[in-house]
């Protein structure tokens, strides 16, 4: 309805509509807001506060000065109370799904892990980490991060930063009309603490409905890690909701009503209503930041580092001004607090590895629980391999190479020249898992099991390097070749140790009698050579049947290389001896196998199961 | 090799001297000079803090330069320091209530500005008295303590506009826009119960302890439940109430005389307040106090045109609250930013702390 345009009001009639709408002198003026009523009423009073306004550069006498004034007075607190009224109930309420991302957060792929890992894990690689590959390699391909952080964030910020109407447009002319009236009077601190403390609640409840929580860093210490790494999840998104929709939101809305109005008026309102929730949010990363290091936690650290890294660009835009220094500030010294927590867990984690104290041999030789974890641990590093070569920039610092330190093992950096720091540290946790296995393999009374331990499980790391496009590119064929050798090598003195004395029995020396025609060979000498094959064969065989080599592959490959030795020494030494034990008492006693016989037997080997259980299955 | 033994209690007595002779000072210049930095001025916080973090890296240089750190794992450190950095999380959250206590003491200040700027006008009129007297209603109902509910309100309940169902009014608002500032910490969170379960487990070390690293951690300890005691103290921050006045530290030890000293003025004025519900003992909030009460006694009373003398009395009051507002303007943000030092600092040092203790496997090891 268009109101015909207003003469000049004289000032008695303005001071009338001023003090008929005076909440503090009638009932009336309590009950009804101007501005929910008719336009015309609103036009009305706007223009008697023009007026009012005007008159005070007019008036001379004392007397009416202190009118002027009080009217002046009066209207602004009405004003007050009529802004408070629109921003409360014309704020749009925020439901939770209609702010949510709206690209899709991908569920993390599961990592290509055994199922025997003792680690909770998530390759939790985000669906922005590959969408924007290409941008971070952009970001750090050139020397330093400032200048080349901010050209490229801009572009991606327009992308990112999704603002919404908090209040619609032609309520948010009625709040400017407002507030050019109240800032022009003098009454900007007025203006500026009834909108903080209106939208603020606002922001408030969004955060409910986001599920942020209030969490002391007392109570971040406490929680278990698992809740923590829902929490943190929740906080990812929270996060990104609340920078690129809730606060740049509330950003525009300070700017469409104070823009113009006065000198970084909306900043200071911007300020007022989100600074406090802005610290809220990000005191939990800040104390995840600070939470004590564990090895469990490099993962989930890394996402909250990567998903605070890319809100940065964001995060600069929306508190670009000065009074939102410590905001960013803040955001940065988390940032650089969580790489540093990383850098600080891999050490511990190089740490835990050498040091993993547990003395009970696994039984059978197998893979050690130890050597699962760390495979499966350096599996998950070489997915975050792109965050972590950014972040791990030093070699390892344990490990003093030839120290002399018989508590750590030597290394020699320098032929890993080249390599990435991630990718000498990645060796070097191999090196320590080595020497730590080394040690438990002591622990085990016989020998050869010793060395079928260590062939096992540097076997297993052979395997899961070579299985891993990335972990064989960055350890390295050399490397690889290294690792290759020792487990070989663990065969061969396997089969020294065990087989050496058993083929010793089978030797020509000492069963031939020197001197005469006669063909002389010892047949007592024969006999004991026989019995004490079979008994060695035996005991070998119950005891290393249980053993175990998990690794089909391997198993069949020693087995041969068993028979190849054993099978032609035991067949060409019954060949030659036979008849002298035929020829005697009770050859059954001495000549107890056939080469049929060992053959079998060999096939028991490495199988984890008991003699008794194969002699079972083969009489049936 | 770790220092010989003499240099080595030169060090520790050394550390002793200067947490005293710092905290000596911080009392005397309270009572020698009390114009310049009065107790619990923001001048005086702010000196507090930068005493803290003297005596914070002191005390990491006695107990980890120099000396062999496994030292720090055996008894009765292997107890006493993670005690210690306990201890630390706790004032990490209380830096954090302090600061956001902080913000609400701004919020105060702007209040006040608004008086000071329509007093500030010549002649003073009825609008602008009225406007001085709802902003000066609405701080001193904030200043109440934050548990009363509804607050003993002094005056009258006029400086607000009117009233709407839901509480839509400046005073409750401008309350509630207090608490809203600065009760964003943790639910059940009290800074009053933090402080107690910082004291609780403080014990001084006795016979052959006393001469030990024992006694440096104790000591830290001690200032640094002194600092946060008295920074909750001064700033109005969540859940105050029943906070301890007695000192936890035993009288005779001679360091912790100048301490005891501030403690027991301190606790002084606290349980004056306590009675009157305040919200905090910081200087410039008290002196704002006082002005405005007697403000709003004037502009209750005030009839246009008021007599000379009584404008000139006014003339006055509004300086000093116009000089409270200043150095608040000129303080609070860098005493907030002191604190967020203080933080950085004990975050520092505890990391520093716990590498220490885990290299040693004094930690418990991290499940494999």
């Amino acid at each position: 309805m268009d109101s015909p345009p207003p003469e000049k009001l004289p000032f008695s009639e303005a001071e009338k509509i001023i003090l008929r709408w005076d909440s503090t002198a009638s009932e009336e003026a309590r009950e009804k807001m101007i501005f929910d009523g008719d336009r015309h009423e609103v036009d009305r009073y706007l223009q008697a506060v023009d007026e009012i306004q005007r008159s005070i550069s007019s008036t001379s006498l004392s007397d009416d000065q202190n009118k002027v004034n009080s009217a002046v007075q009066i209207a602004m607190a009405r004003l007050e109370d009529e802004f408070r009224n629109i921003l409360i109930s014309h704020t749009i309420p925020i439901e939770a799904d209609s702010i949510t991302e709206q690209d899709q957060e991908q569920q993390p792929p599961s990592s290509s892990s055994s199922s025997s890992s003792p680690v909770h894990h998530e390759a939790a690689i985000d669906s922005n980490h590959v969408n924007d590959e290409a941008n971070k390699l952009f970001r750090f391909n050139s020397e330093g991060t400032g200048s080349s952080v901010s050209v490229n964030s801009s572009y991606r910020s327009t992308s990112s930063i999704r603002e919404i109407d908090l209040i619609p447009s032609e309520v948010v002319y009625d709040l400017r009309c407002i507030a050019e009236r109240m800032i022009s009077s003098g009454y900007l601190r007025e203006c500026i603490q009834v909108y903080g403390s209106v939208r603020k609640s606002a922001v408030d409840a969004s955060f409910r409905k986001l599920g942020i929580e209030k969490l002391s860093i007392g109570d971040v210490q406490r929680l278990e890690w698992e809740q923590l790494e829902t929490k943190i999840r929740r906080w990812i998104r929270a996060a990104k909701v609340c920078v690129r929709t809730l606060f740049a939101s509330e950003k525009k809305l300070c700017e469409q009503i104070f823009d113009g109005v006065g000198t970084c008026i909306d900043d200071a309102c911007f300020m007022e209503t989100v600074k406090g929730p802005a610290i809220q949010l990000f005191n939990f990363a800040e104390a995840i930041s600070i939470s004590r290091r564990s090895p469990e936690k490099l993962f989930k650290i890394l996402d909250l580092h990567d998903a605070l890294m890319d809100l940065i660009p964001d995060i600069d835009l929306v508190f670009d001004s000065k009074s939102s220094d410590s905001i960013r500030v803040q955001a940065a010294e988390i940032l650089s607090r969580l790489a540093e927590a990383a850098r600080g867990i891999l050490s511990e984690f190089e740490n835990a590895v050498l040091r993993e104290p547990s003395k009970v041999p696994v039984p059978g030789g197998t893979i050690h629980p130890l050597t699962r974890y760390v495979m499966n641990y350096i599996s998950l590093i070489s997915d975050y391999k792109m965050t972590l070569n950014e972040l791990i920039v030093s070699k390892p610092s344990t490990g003093s190479r030839y120290s002399g330190d018989p508590s750590t093992p030597d290394m020699d950096f320098e032929e890993l020249e080249g390599k990435a720091p991630l990718s000498i540290h990645l060796i070097w946790i191999i090196v320590i898992l080595q020497f730590n296995l080394d040690v438990k393999s002591t622990h085990y009374k016989d020998a050869s099991l010793s060395h079928l331990f260590i062939m096992n499980n540097v076997h297993y790391i052979v395997q899961k390097v070579r299985g891993s496009t990335e972990l064989r590119e960055m350890i390295g064929d050399d490397y690889l070749r290294k690792l290759t050798g020792k487990f070989r090598q663990a065969a061969t003195s396997y089969q020294r140790a065990t087989w050496v004395r058993v083929l010793y029995c089978l030797r020509d020396e000492g069963l031939h009698v020197s001197g005469g025609f006669s063909s002389g060979v010892s047949k007592s000498a024969l006999r004991e050579r026989f019995k004490a094959f079979n008994a060695m064969f035996e005991e070998v065989h119950r005891t290393q049947c249980v053993w175990l080599i998990p690794d089909s592959q391997l198993r069949e490959e020693l087995r041969i290389s068993i028979s190849e030795k054993l099978i032609p020494a035991y067949r060409s030494f019954l060949g030659r001896f036979r008849s002298h034990i035929e020829s005697g008492k009770h050859p059954e006693n001495y000549i107890k196998y056939s080469v049929e016989d060992l053959e079998d037997a060999v096939l028991d080997f490495f199988e984890g199961i008991p003699v008794s259980q194969h002699l079972r299955r083969r009489s049936n | 090799m770790s220092m010989d033994h003499d240099s080595e209690l030169d060090d520790l007595e050394f550390f002793q001297k200067h947490v005293s002779d710092r905290f000596s000072d911080l009392l005397s210049s309270t009572i020698e000079d009390p114009s310049s930095e009065p107790l619990l001025s923001i001048a005086w916080l702010r000196k507090l803090l930068d005493d803290f973090l003297c005596c914070e890296a002191e005390f990491k240089a006695v107990l980890l330069m120099g000396r062999d750190p496994s030292q720090i794992s055996k008894p009765p450190l292997d107890k006493l320091i993670p005690e210690f950095l306990e201890r630390t999380i706790k004032a990490l959250d209380l830096c954090n209530a302090v600061t956001l206590g902080i913000d609400a003491v701004k919020n105060l200040q702007r209040l006040a500005e608004i008086a000071v700027s329509s007093l500030e006008q010549a002649p003073i009129g009825d609008g602008q008295v009225r406007r001085a007297k709802k902003a000066l209603s609405s701080l001193v109902t904030a200043m109440l303590h934050e548990d009363k509910d509804g607050g003993i309100v002094k005056g009258t309940e006029r400086n607000r506009s009117f009233g709407r169902r839901g509480g839509n009014n400046a005073a409750a608002n401008n309350k509630g826009n207090f608490r809203s500032l600065s009760w964003n910490m943790a639910r059940n969170w009290s800074a009053a119960k933090q402080i107690h379960a910082m004291s609780s487990n403080l014990y001084t070390p006795r016979g052959g302890e006393s001469t030990g690293l024992a006694m440096p951690v104790y000591i830290m300890s001690s200032v640094l439940v002194f600092v946060m005691w008295t920074l909750v103290a001064a700033i109005p921050c969540q859940e105050r109430n029943g906070l301890g006045t007695h000192s936890p530290f035993p009288r005779q030890l001679a360091w912790a005389q100048p301490m005891i000293g501030l403690q027991e003025k301190i606790a002084e004025e606290w349980k004056k307040k306590e009675k009157k519900g305040s919200v905090g003992l910081l200087e410039e909030m008290q002196k704002m106090d006082k002005v405005g009460q007697s403000l709003i006694d004037f502009a209750e009373s005030f009839q246009f045109p008021a007599e000379a003398e009584k404008l000139e009395e006014v003339k006055g009051q509004v300086e000093e609250l116009a000089e409270i507002c200043t150095k608040m303007e000129e303080g609070l943000e860098p005493l907030q930013q002191q604190i967020r030092e203080v933080f950085h600092r004990v975050v520092r040092s505890r990391a520093e702390f716990l590498l220490v203790l885990e290299q040693a496997g004094k930690l418990s090891a991290p499940p494999m």
